[in-house]
């Protein structure tokens, strides 16, 4: 396999503490000096150096050589074949399959994040009441976050079966009819936004929260002098205040949901997305160009072309969080 | 400040009830036989077939080995993780050298960066070495994080206070001497949770493990999936499968969670 | 945080690393020497999926050669099975020294001749029926893998279902009725579900599935130009399937292997299922509990086959003699009859079909039914073998999701769903 040649063991990376200081007689005093004047420049860049050297072979490169890949004919067993040029991007932008992946993971993504976000808000607004209990109830939201994706899906999947989950049962039981949970698209999306949801409210919401403890309690107080009550205070004292903290979150979870895999993945025991590509997300759709149909040219197209809608989705993001940012300032 | 009624409990019970009833239900419908659901739809006692169930997950997936590679990947990539962070965020924190400005937005701007779109390449990478299917492919892409390294750096800023490395320098204790006897004291708090939230990110991690491991040496998320795709579909079977899988971080959330909640709210973001 | 841990804990961390990533290049340096080591001991891996029941017989074979060791992988599916087989040939290393490979994706490993040893020998010559050992015969006569088992297909039904819609519950009487073609057993059905609230059968998929294993050639031509979207029986078949099964909702529209499929076997959802001999253990698994099953020797359209594998051994092993010889004992008939005893998997070589073993075995669970007798007389029936080219396996993936976009899902109406799965065909190039 190699790896004992390869890796570097990782007790060898950092650099050898220097000699100890023993005394020598003669040339002590300079070349004491010239070495740890050696020390001070060159230790800084040993330090940060196993980063940029690691980052750079297995996250950037690998980025930069996608776009290489993309542009050629490139079968996973045969490998490399002929240069195309941009025939991958053209197959994969006039063909069906990329829209409407698209379509799904955009749509996953919304049905995830704003529920995520409001129903975080109110339970951190729960959390940030003097409580008994504290970290009991903080812990008690948190719970979900250590359940792997893979086992939410697994379990979600049971609740969300079309014929004995326990959803339909309860939708019944109301008198209403049982949801066609795999074969209706948009029903197929919010139940795997559910599972996004169950796994990161909790944690949104102490992230949340930590913002909220930080906003001075004389604002609430000069709203209750005004006559705001409780419900109004949250509304226009906490939330306001609150506007970075939650773009920061709405960022963070455009970069990962818009990679959206693990749930998608599990959703059904095929693992395609669903015979009519309903939830089919772009990232399930580059592993089965890649690892199914073994055309790693077109993977690589699709990726180039999801790295773009992050970048774009970035930027709005982040004009958004400077104006906002912007405006706070004005106001504190 | 005032204590809240008993709605404010009410609701956050509902909530924190809301957390715990998946997987409450999951170990009910995994302590019946597969034709529970059918024959009682909302079962609420456990029955007696828990062990049962688990005995024939672990025969059907290679569940010990996917226990035990989940432990050593999540073990390794957080050690790796954290020690080469707190080496890099004690240079950028306290050291003064050239280019560390310029370097440092690089950190942050890799921060937001999904490198997970590099996996074909990183794919290829991994088959030319030879390690598609070995531990390594899954580990070595982990040892470091942007994330990593802006944490500490942030963390290291205010915590060590610069006379006590001029202090140390002027005593004439090299700089790697320094960094272990002052930064990395002052690291710990900040470390070990880093360690934590690498620990369970890794350990919950399926896409790059599930494309470059496959069936034969698994991870614990990568089994539970080839559990699922088995063609006899067995909810009891394939529930116990995900509470066996979510047991050791449980127990790590029993013991660490404190932890996990103070991180969170000094500003871990998910990864 | 109060507790103080030691500067040296982190260091022993990182030395666990290094320990960690030298342990995985030694051991697999450790197996690199033992494989080269031709005399000693060897370890041998076989990559499975589903059920091959080869458990005790990988033991047996153990203990009849002293040295060897045996590893067993099984993949949950097929499909997963094949992934990773593609994987490890694009990879160059991490197949296993023994892969199986199913009927229908052989044909896309024929083109990758070099990856695979040849294992033609003189000594299991006419150890198969022809059309199974054809399927895996490049024009070289190289000889890419032993056959282990075959799927000639009958047609299972429950009694008690019958009996409730009045039609007659005995296996001949059965067989009788359900005819010599699809018509003919679409016709029961009609007959069927127009007094009983059951389906007659679980899903047009598994039909679809029946048809074409009885066509000569079906998506690709002997050429292995893709005339999928334009072969006149293509599409003759798929619009009869669909009108059988939703038009005379003759189909419980279920995907099958879905997690609905399964569990409707817990209820009285369909009365009949083709019948592949190694469906039997799966209706037995899913329908745990459920009495009524019973098997008929009848298959509409005459014989049909379903499935099947063949154990390979890719060219990167270490141990390819070594392999080649532990999968000619694997495949032996003495051995399938085994493993036809432990999983129900059929045997495909000519004399394991004449044994009395394999002609006596009965299955408690299908109320006693002579199994092996009916399967044995099924694969006669089975006179040929359809072309399947190297798009097979992801053309029949673009069908089977044309099918089900209309039998389960509902989602569109046949025409639209055909039009997508031309659009599918056309982006596979």
């Amino acid at each position: 396999m190699g790896a004992t040649t390869t890796a570097p063991p990782a007790g060898a990376l950092p650099p050898p503490p220097a000699p100890a200081p023993t005394p020598q007689p003669g040339r002590r005093g300079r070349g004491r000096a010239r070495l740890a004047r050696l020390d001070s420049t060159a230790s800084p860049y040993l330090y940060i150096a196993p980063f940029f050297l690691l980052f750079i072979v297995t996250g950037l490169f690998p980025l930069v050589y996608t776009g290489w890949v993309a542009l050629h004919d490139w079968d996973q067993i045969m490998g490399k074949g002929e240069f195309v040029g941009m025939e991958n991007y053209v197959d994969v932008l006039t063909g069906r399959g990329f829209w409407k992946a698209l379509a799904n993971t955009v749509s996953i993504f919304v049905l995830s994040s704003v529920p995520q976000i409001m129903a975080a808000l109110l339970i951190a607004a729960l959390l940030d009441r003097n409580l008994r209990a504290r970290t009991f109830w903080r812990m008690g939201v948190l719970l979900p976050y250590v359940v792997a994706p893979v086992a939410v899906a697994l379990i979600f999947n049971n609740l969300f079966a079309d014929r004995f989950g326990l959803i339909n049962l309860l939708l019944e039981t109301v008198g209403l009819d049982p949801v066609r949970w795999h074969s209706d698209r948009l029903a197929s999306h919010v139940a795997i936004a559910t599972m996004v949801n169950f796994r990161w409210t909790g944690y949104n919401a102490l992230i949340l929260l930590a913002a909220m403890q930080a906003i001075p309690r004389d604002l609430y107080e000069q709203a209750a002098i005004d006559g705001a009550n409780a419900w109004r205070q949250f509304w226009s004292v906490t939330v306001p205040m609150l506007r970075p903290t939650i773009v920061f979150v709405v960022i963070t979870s455009t970069i990962g949901g818009l990679q959206i895999f693990d749930e998608p993945k599990m959703y059904d025991s095929f693992g395609r997305g669903g015979a009519d590509q309903q939830w089919q997300t772009l990232t399930i759709y580059l592993y089965e160009l890649g690892w199914t149909r073994a055309d790693f040219g077109m993977a690589s197209a699709v990726a180039v072309l999801l790295f773009g809608i992050i970048v774009v989705f970035g930027v709005v993001n982040f004009l958004l969080t400077r104006r906002i940012a912007h405006d706070d300032g004005g106001r504190r | 400040m005032r204590r809240p009624g008993w709605i404010v409990y009410g609701l956050l019970a509902a909530v924190v009830l809301g957390s715990m009833f998946p997987l409450l239900w999951s170990v009910v419908v995994a302590s019946h036989d597969s034709t529970v659901l059918a024959r009682d739809r909302f079962p609420v006692v456990p029955g007696g077939n828990f062990f049962r169930n688990a005995a024939t997950v672990l025969d059907t997936v290679p569940f010990w080995r996917a226990t035990l590679n989940s432990v050593i990947v999540s073990t390794t990539v957080s050690a790796s993780v954290v020690f080469f962070s707190t080496l890099a965020g004690y240079a950028f924190a306290k050291l003064r050298f050239r280019g560390s400005g310029p370097l440092l937005v690089f950190v942050i701007a890799t921060m937001a960066v999904p490198t997970q779109l590099g996996v074909v390449p990183l794919y290829q990478v991994m088959a030319r070495l030879g390690w598609t299917g070995e531990l390594t492919a899954v580990i070595v892409p982990g040892l470091v994080t942007a994330f990593g390294v802006f944490w500490m750096t942030q963390y290291l800023a205010q915590a060590v206070p610069s006379e006590l490395i001029e202090a140390a320098r002027v005593d004439g204790a090299s700089m790697f001497r320094t960094f272990w006897h002052v930064g990395i004291p002052a690291a710990r708090p900040a470390a070990s949770m880093l360690f934590l939230f690498t620990f369970v990110a890794t350990w919950t991690n399926f896409f790059w493990p599930f494309i470059v491991l496959g069936p034969r040496n698994p991870t614990l998320p990568v089994a539970l999936q080839q559990l699922q795709a088995a063609h006899f579909v067995d909810y009891s079977l394939v529930l116990a499968g995900a509470v066996l899988a979510t047991i050791p971080l449980l127990v790590l959330f029993v013991l660490a969670g404190r932890q996990l909640v103070s991180g969170i709210m000094q500003g871990a973001v998910k990864q | 945080m109060t507790r103080r841990t030691s500067p040296y804990l982190i260091l022993a961390a990182a030395t666990a690393t290094s320990l960690v990533l030298g342990a995985c290049g030694d051991s697999s340096d450790a197996t690199d020497e033992e494989a080269a080591g031709s005399g000693g001991e060897v370890s041998l891996t076989v990559a499975t999926f589903n059920e091959f029941g080869y458990e005790e017989l990988l033991e047996e074979y153990e203990e009849l050669n002293p040295g060897v060791t045996v590893e067993h992988v099984k993949a949950d599916t097929a499909d997963n099975a094949r992934a990773a087989l593609r994987n490890s040939l694009g990879a160059n290393s991490g197949a296993a020294d023994i892969e199986a490979m199913e009927v229908d994706w052989v044909t896309e490993f024929k083109q990758y001749p070099d990856k695979f040893a040849d294992l033609s020998d003189p000594e299991v010559e006419g150890r198969w029926l022809d059309w199974k050992t054809e399927a895996v015969t490049l024009e070289d006569g190289t000889l890419m893998g032993y056959g282990t088992d075959i799927g000639p297909e009958a047609v299972c039904y429950r009694a008690d279902l019958f009996e409730e819609a009045g039609l007659p519950t005995d296996r001949e009487e059965v067989a009788e009725l359900l005819g010599e073609s699809w018509e003919d057993y679409f016709a029961a059905g009609r007959e069927f579900v127009a007094t009983s609230d059951a389906a007659w059968y679980d899903s047009a998929g598994a039909l679809w599935q029946g048809m074409i294993n009885q066509v000569d050639f079906v998506y690709e031509d002997a050429d292995n130009n893709v005339v999928a979207t334009t072969n006149p029986q293509v599409r003759e078949l798929y619009d009869q399937v669909l009108a059988a099964s939703v038009d005379d909702e003759l189909s419980a529209g279920l995907g099958q292997w879905s997690s609905d499929w399964s569990s409707a076997f817990q209820e009285d959802e369909f009365a009949t299922m083709l019948c592949p001999g190694w469906m039997l253990g799966v209706i037995e698994g899913n329908a745990e509990g459920v009495e009524g099953w019973d098997i008929a020797n009848t298959f509409p359209g005459g014989g049909g086959n379903w499935g099947g594998s063949y154990l390979t051994v890719p060219a990167q092993g270490d141990n390819i003699e070594e392999a080649t010889k532990l999968a000619a004992w694997l495949t032996a008939p003495e051995q399938q009859l085994k493993a036809f005893e432990s999983k129900g998997t059929f045997p495909s070589q000519v004399e394991a079909l004449g044994s009395d073993t394999l002609l006596g075995s009965t299955n408690a669970f299908f109320n006693d039914a002579p199994t092996g007798e009916i399967l044995a007389e099924r694969a006669e029936a089975v006179t040929m073998m359809p072309h399947k080219g190297p798009k097979y396996f992801e053309i029949n993936t673009a069908l089977q999701d044309a099918i089900t976009r209309v039998d389960v899902d509902g989602t569109d109406d046949p025409d639209s769903s055909w039009d997508k799965f031309v659009a599918a065909v056309e982006a596979l190039g």
